[in-house]
């Protein structure tokens, strides 16, 4: 029994892989509880998909991702933000526009037939090919994710409790919504190595998600989604190794399969369903 | 330059493009008026997964997508359709599921011949004359929903309480709508690929509203435009063997943007010689 | 009376959401120690000037001064009561302006807290969750964290609705309280007879109608003209007051989107 269990992770690729689930995890469940409390998950979704252009050209253009993931998430937020302005289309119109727009633009970028090969696995990951420099990169940006959390703590939760009376006691609206997104570009680049920028949004929302429905309190819960998603995704590895299926969607599959069971237990258990 | 016409499978793409445009057209100011752009988007990334099994069992890949399309249409879309606050994190997991089963299921369990990136972003230039038939039926479809029920869409859109009140109760209506969607998305799959359906079905009717409010000229110009842009689109997808789905957004996109800025230049002008606008 | 410089100043004060006043001509003064009953219609600007005097709003024209930051007690609908909070922690928000943004409240900020929410009434409720809490507990945890920030303006947004007798009694005497600390306070209100009661009144009907001591101010006329014809004279009843009541219709609760 305990070959089968150990067996996978004999490799250095796997042994890799691991640890990028555990980096992942750790940024997923944590920011993950902040976004999926300030309903932005499909905020998320679309912004981490409107920087798909913005990884890609950083990508082809030999430049560092994380500039390129920063530029591009700036460029789609405030290309939402203008869009939703504009009289008679309103904000999910708009949001559908810039969107559609700019993953095209990055799936014109990356799908280009004399693209180098590497450019594909922005759309779908490539966990198993994580690098010992990928790893390192990602869990530097994991700890800068984790203490930006801490210091920003009080904030983001005066903000998320009541915006209008946030600014009344010092925290600023506009600082807190600056800050999500700021973290949520670098979440993205954390785990765009592992899942690809299709399937992002299954570690950023499916643990945090989960997780709310189990815990009332912010640290269990926060917590809880971190445990939640280093366990998924470590359970996507399994199955990857012994079914031979893509391992980004075997990870971004039982992460999403991890939040209906929390929403199936909640059920019976006869917890109000917070979705 | 214009070879490309000359190839019998881009003319039939030509086609499909056009036929596509009508439904782009009535049903996309639908989808604008309504706010239903998530549910089309989500619609066809859900009808993803149904199209990979429907193909690998080897039954009619539409009805498979349309089945799950029909699917997602009852259970989650009916969430997505009404308001998305409060089913936030479902509605978003749906279709990272979707996706992620289609990946699955394309990739390792059937095998598909079809590539997932042709799947996810359209292959225009490989569509048969089913493909066309689909979207000769939606567009008919389009066209006579839209005479027929197109009074009842736009009370309801304008104030859903009050129109619960003027007696337009029945729900078949708006039923009809969301049917007639989910089918136009999962016609627009062979064309524009499960993510991109917005495409046509969204940024042409969105940019032609920033011009025009009224029903008629707007559907009437959607429908050109989409034409247009798709044309384009494809012409342009031919010659740079970019995907045609990509193609498609980026000229739409495109365009709106340019419509964006020209009508913001034209207020700033306006506003500033004390015109009114 | 204090004879100290007030705390909020307003002189021909206009604020608006665009470039359209939705409330203009507001000419007040908050002084300590004092409670002011802002009356107005659903949509006649009392949450507009709030919103101006919390600095949401900038001033489209006119003045407005004010001494030191304002608390506010709002609506509890409008927080979220599904949010992962304790009474504790939000009594504890008081706690984040005034500390430099590194600093988290700590033990000594955790104190003042509890000792703010005894002073509520609420101390054996600390660690419940803030939604649990019914109406009248939640109004005075809000309180509570106004009182951490130990905010010399209190600005209180219809702090009675849903009430039942007893907590609004315990609410009006927590406020006398806050005015005895030398505190100002601004109650928005629907209840004309519970303003009377209070020092001044200000009455707001997209501009305002008058400013004064209730007794003085709270005429026929002004009131029709503040809430547009919604008044109602009821003639007395059998055994109870003589004479004629003014009385106030409900508002109607249009489902306005602004």
């Amino acid at each position: 029994m305990l070959d089968w269990l150990t067996e996978p992770f004999s490799q250095g690729i796997m042994q890799r892989a691991l640890l990028e689930i555990v980096v992942l995890g750790v940024v997923g469940g944590a920011l993950g509880c902040w976004i999926v409390l300030a309903e932005l998950s499909y905020g998320a979704e679309s912004l981490a998909h409107g920087m798909f252009p913005g990884l890609v050209a950083a990508a082809l253009a030999g430049i560092p991702l994380a500039l390129g993931g920063a530029a591009g998430i700036v460029v789609a937020a405030l290309a939402v933000a203008l869009a939703g302005r504009i009289p008679g289309i309103g904000g999910d119109n708009g949001v559908a526009v810039v969107v559609t727009t700019l993953f095209g633009l990055g799936a014109l970028l990356a799908l280009s037939p004399d693209v180098p090969p590497g450019i594909q696995g922005l759309l779908f990951g490539d966990i198993l090919g994580t690098s010992g420099g990928d790893l390192l990169l990602g869990a530097a940006l994991a700890a800068v994710v984790v203490a930006a959390l801490r210091l920003l703590h009080w904030r983001l939760l005066a903000v998320g409790f009541d915006r209008a009376s946030a600014r009344s006691v010092g925290a600023s609206p506009l600082l807190a919504d600056a800050a999500l997104l700021v973290l949520l570009a670098i979440a993205v680049l954390v785990a765009v190595q592992g899942l690809g920028n299709l399937l992002v949004v299954a570690v950023l929302v499916a643990p945090a998600a989960a997780a709310r429905l189990l815990f009332r309190r912010l640290l269990p819960m926060m917590a809880a989604a971190v445990a939640i998603a280093v366990v998924a995704g470590l359970a996507g590895l399994y199955l990857s190794y012994y079914a031979k299926v893509a391992a980004g969607a075997a990870v971004a599959g039982l992460m999403v399969a991890a939040y209906l069971l929390a929403r199936a237990g909640a059920a019976v258990a006869g917890r109000p369903l917070r979705a | 330059m214009l070879d490309a016409f000359d190839y019998p499978f881009v003319q039939r793409a030509l086609v499909e493009v056009l036929l596509l445009s009508v439904a782009a057209g009535t049903l996309g100011t639908w989808i604008v008026v309504r706010g239903l752009a998530f549910y089309a988007h989500g619609v066809a990334a859900a009808a993803f997964p149904g199209l990979v099994l429907a193909d690998g069992l080897g039954f009619s890949a539409t009805l498979g997508a349309f089945g799950v399309a029909l699917l997602f249409a009852l259970t989650v879309g009916q969430l997505a359709a009404r308001a998305r606050g409060g089913h936030d994190s479902l509605t978003a997991l749906t279709l990272v599921a979707a996706l992620a089963i289609g990946i699955v299921l394309a990739s390792d369990v059937f095998h598909s011949g079809a590539n997932v990136e042709t799947l996810l972003f359209g292959s225009l230039l490989a569509v048969d004359a089913g493909d066309v038939r689909l979207a000769a039926l939606v567009a008919a479809l389009a066209l006579l929903a839209t005479w027929a029920l197109g009074q009842r869409w736009l009370a309801v859109g304008f104030d859903p309480a009050a129109a619960r009140g003027l007696g337009a109760r029945s729900p078949l209506p708006d039923l009809v709508l969301l049917a007639l969607i989910a089918l136009a998305a999962v016609a627009t799959l062979s064309a524009v690929g499960a993510l991109l359906s917005t495409a046509l079905l969204v940024v042409p009717a969105a940019t032609v509203r920033m011009v025009t409010r009224r029903m008629l000229p707007w559907q009437a110009a959607t429908v050109a435009l989409a034409a247009a842009e798709g044309t384009a689109g494809l012409w342009l997808s031919f010659e740079t063997n970019a995907p045609p789905g990509a193609t498609i957004a980026v000229v739409a996109g495109g365009l709106f943007a340019l419509v964006a800025l020209g009508r913001g230049a034209h207020t700033m002008y306006t506003r500033t010689r004390g015109v009114a606008a | 009376m204090s004879e100290l410089a007030p705390l909020v100043a307003a002189d021909g004060l206009a604020v608006g959401y665009g470039a359209a006043p939705v409330l203009s001509a507001v000419a007040f003064d908050l002084r300590p120690g004092e409670r002011i009953g802002v009356l107005g219609p659903n949509g006649g600007g009392k949450t507009t000037l709030f919103r101006a005097l919390l600095g949401e709003l900038k001033p489209l024209a006119g003045t407005l001064q004010l001494a030191a930051r304002c608390g506010t007690v709002p609506q509890t609908e409008r927080s979220r009561l599904d949010f992962p909070v304790s009474a504790l922690d939000v009594a504890l928000m008081g706690a984040i302006a005034g500390r430099p943004w590194w600093r988290h409240p700590g033990r000594a900020e955790r104190r003042a807290a509890r000792a703010a929410l005894d002073r509520v009434g609420l101390a054996e409720l600390a660690d419940r969750s803030f939604g649990e809490l019914s109406g009248g507990q939640r109004q005075r945890v809000l309180v509570a964290r106004a009182l951490v920030q130990d905010a010399r303006i209190v600005l209180l947004d219809e702090p009675f609705t849903g009430l039942d007798a007893l907590s609004i009694r315990r609410l009006e005497e927590l406020l006398d309280e806050l005015a005895r600390e030398g505190r100002g306070v601004l109650i928005a209100t629907h209840d004309v007879e519970q303003a009377r009661a209070w020092d001044r009144v200000l009455c707001l009907n997209r501009r305002q109608i008058a400013f004064g001591p209730p007794a003085q101010t709270l005429t026929l006329d002004v009131l029709a003209a503040t809430y547009g014809g919604s008044i109602v004279t009821l003639p007395a009843v059998a055994g109870g007051a003589e004479g004629e009541r003014l009385a106030l219709l409900p508002p109607h609760h249009h489902d306005h989107e602004h």
